[in-house]
Order: C-alpha cells, then sequence, then structure tokens
C-alpha cells in the first residue's frame, strides 16, 4: 500500500514536471518567434562570434544578447523587457553619443531600449534569452556567502578604479560604461565572475582590460556587484 | 593512410591561413575607442568621466604636462596601468587590448598631441 503511494506521488510529480518543461519550452519558442517578429536582431547581436575590430564595435547598436542566458538574471530581463531602462548613460558605445562641450565632453542624446512587451510576451521572450549560454562559464562559482565588503570596496573604488567607468550610485562614477549600482538585480555573479576575469573573451575590443588579480580578488568584485541593488 | 594524412594536413594548413590575425588599429581609432572617455574628444582631460576620477586624467594637449614623461614612461602607463609608474590607478593596464607596437604607436600619436 505504502509502495503504490509512493508510487502514485512519483508519477504525479513526474506529470508536473513535464508540464512544467513542457510550458517552458512552448515559452521559449513564443519568445524566439517575438525576437525575430520585433526584429531585436536589428540592433543585438544574436550570435557569436563578437566583433573583432574597432571598425565593427563602432557599428553596434545595442549590447550583444548572444551570451545573455548566461549574463543575466530571469526576472530583472522580464521587467527590463516590458519597461527599459538607461544601464549605459552614454549609450552602448560611448564614444558615439559624445559632443565636445565647452571644456569637456557632454553625453549626447541617448535613449532606452524600445521594447515595449507585454508581461506574457516579456516573460517568453527571458525564456528564450536564457537559453543563450557562454559555454565556457562555470556555474555555481559565487555563492551567497560572507564576504569581506571593506576590502572589495578598497579594490573597487582605490585599486582597480572601477567607480571611475562606471556608476556605482546612481548620482556617481564613470558613465562610460554600464551602471553597476543596480547590478546585483541585472547581473549574474558566476557571470560577473567570468567577464572580470577576461572581458576581452566576450567582447575583444570592450574598452575594459583585462585586471591581473587572483580568483579571490575576481569574486570579492563579484560579490561586492552582487549585492548592489 | 599516408594519403589521409596528408590531406588533414592540407585542411589544417588551409585552415590557418584562411583565419584572420587580430588587426592591428590605428593609434587614432585606439585613442579614440579607449583613450576618449577619460582624457576627453579633443585629449585635454575632459573625458565623460573625468568628473568621476580623483585625479584628474593627463592633458595630451599640454606639451609642458607631457614634456614631464619620457616615452618609456608613457608606454609602461598605457601598457601596465598608472600605478606602475607612481600615478593614478585610473589608468588602467591596457595590455590585454592593446599589442606592444600599438603601444608604441600611441605614443607618437601622443607627441603629435601635445606637439612635442
Amino acid at each position: 500500500m505504502k509502495s503504490l503511494k509512493l508510487l502514485i506521488s512519483l508519477i504525479v510529480f513526474a506529470l508536473f514536471l513535464s508540464v512544467g518543461i513542457g510550458n517552458s519550452i512552448a515559452d521559449e519558442k513564443k519568445g524566439k518567434a517575438l525576437v525575430e517578429s520585433k526584429k531585436c536582431g536589428s540592433c543585438h547581436k544574436m550570435q557569436g562570434p563578437p566583433d573583432k575590430t574597432i571598425a565593427d564595435v563602432l557599428k553596434r547598436k545595442a549590447p550583444d544578447l548572444f551570451y545573455a542566458g548566461s549574463k543575466f538574471k530571469i526576472e530583472w530581463l522580464e521587467g527590463f523587457l516590458q519597461k527599459p531602462t538607461m544601464i549605459r548613460p552614454a549609450g552602448t558605445v560611448y564614444v558615439n553619443n559624445i559632443k565636445m562641450g565647452e571644456k569637456k565632453d557632454e553625453i549626447g542624446d541617448v535613449k532606452p531600449c524600445t521594447s515595449a512587451l507585454s508581461k506574457d510576451e516579456a516573460h517568453e521572450v527571458a525564456e528564450y534569452l536564457m537559453t543563450m549560454k557562454e559555454p565556457t562559464m562555470k556555474t555555481g562559482v559565487i555563492v551567497d556567502d560572507k564576504f569581506s565588503k571593506a576590502k572589495a570596496k578598497v579594490l573597487f573604488g582605490q585599486k582597480e578604479g572601477c567607480s571611475g567607468c562606471h556608476r556605482d550610485k546612481a548620482d556617481s562614477g564613470g558613465t562610460s560604461c554600464p551602471t553597476l549600482y543596480n547590478a546585483g538585480e541585472r547581473l549574474n555573479p558566476d557571470w560577473v565572475f567570468d567577464f572580470l576575469k577576461n572581458p576581452q573573451k566576450y567582447d575583444p575590443k570592450i574598452w575594459m582590460p583585462r585586471r591581473e588579480l587572483s580568483d579571490e580578488d575576481f569574486m570579492l568584485l563579484a560579490k561586492l556587484i552582487a549585492s548592489m541593488k | 593512410m599516408k594519403k589521409v594524412s596528408l590531406m588533414v594536413l592540407s585542411v589544417m594548413f588551409l585552415g590557418l591561413m584562411i583565419t584572420p590575425l587580430a588587426v592591428a588599429e590605428k593609434a587614432e581609432d585606439n585613442y579614440k575607442l579607449y583613450c576618449f572617455q577619460c582624457h576627453g574628444s579633443k585629449g585635454s582631460g575632459g573625458g565623460i568621466n573625468a568628473a568621476a576620477l580623483s585625479t584628474a586624467p593627463r592633458d595630451h594637449t599640454s606639451a609642458t604636462e607631457m614634456k614631464k614623461l619620457t616615452d618609456e614612461n608613457i608606454f609602461t602607463a598605457i601598457k601596465e596601468g598608472g600605478a606602475a609608474v607612481s600615478k593614478s590607478t585610473f589608468m588602467p593596464p591596457w595590455k590585454s587590448i592593446l599589442t606592444d607596437d600599438e603601444i608604441k604607436d600611441m605614443v607618437k600619436y601622443l607627441h603629435g598631441l601635445c606637439k612635442c
């Protein structure tokens, strides 16, 4: 009797699981169709390889998405796709959006992504984007545990000067690179770690050079960025 | 068997011939993409990140400022970062992106900016 109950429970569980997986696959398919019909690929690179020359980078209209599933958190993607916000204060390729002011450069007119999907559409597109993974990225590397925030902040602000190019608060920090003060909601910490270790793996011409730090220091930075919410 | 090995080797050789090598960029283009962000589009230190830096980026158009540095200083600062020449850590090491030859070209380009 007991084993029969167990068997029934297992069958019910397996049914739920298969329905869940089935729904997810259906959403991915719908998401793919949406990405195609909305022509996301006209601005975003949906397939690698990344740009290898400056001339190609200067033609870039929007961030590469062919590793979006490794980079982003799905919850954030769903919200962003419904109501996009500015992540890069000076646009995707800052150098295309600056103009000389009186004494210094100023950022011109920069607008966020025009995506305005419904909640269901955003879920479907996010499910599809999450299938686009960087195959060499290790997962489960950055765990949510205690770390020395003070040491990480010294690395971030002083030793490596990250705030020179990234906004670490809504009103301070550099503007040529993505904002980081909300990166904990947006980015997968494992991807942050992998990217920090070698930004050129993802984007050979990105204006963020590789640093020679220990894995421990890269982990501290990834954890600090994950805590920025 | 020998024929197959020869064919495989030929295909590998052809592959190597077709694979494009990393493109050496012009100093002007490297300066634009990598240096404008802090040193500004005129090279005078007025980049969009300048306000966020605790040390003002060097004015590359100032002959007075640039004459304080040797070519070796400039090369090392670009390749290894500001800290390597006891300058600002906000100047990162660019060696993962720029080759030694590209950095040498950049040093020449900077002489053009300061006219010195």
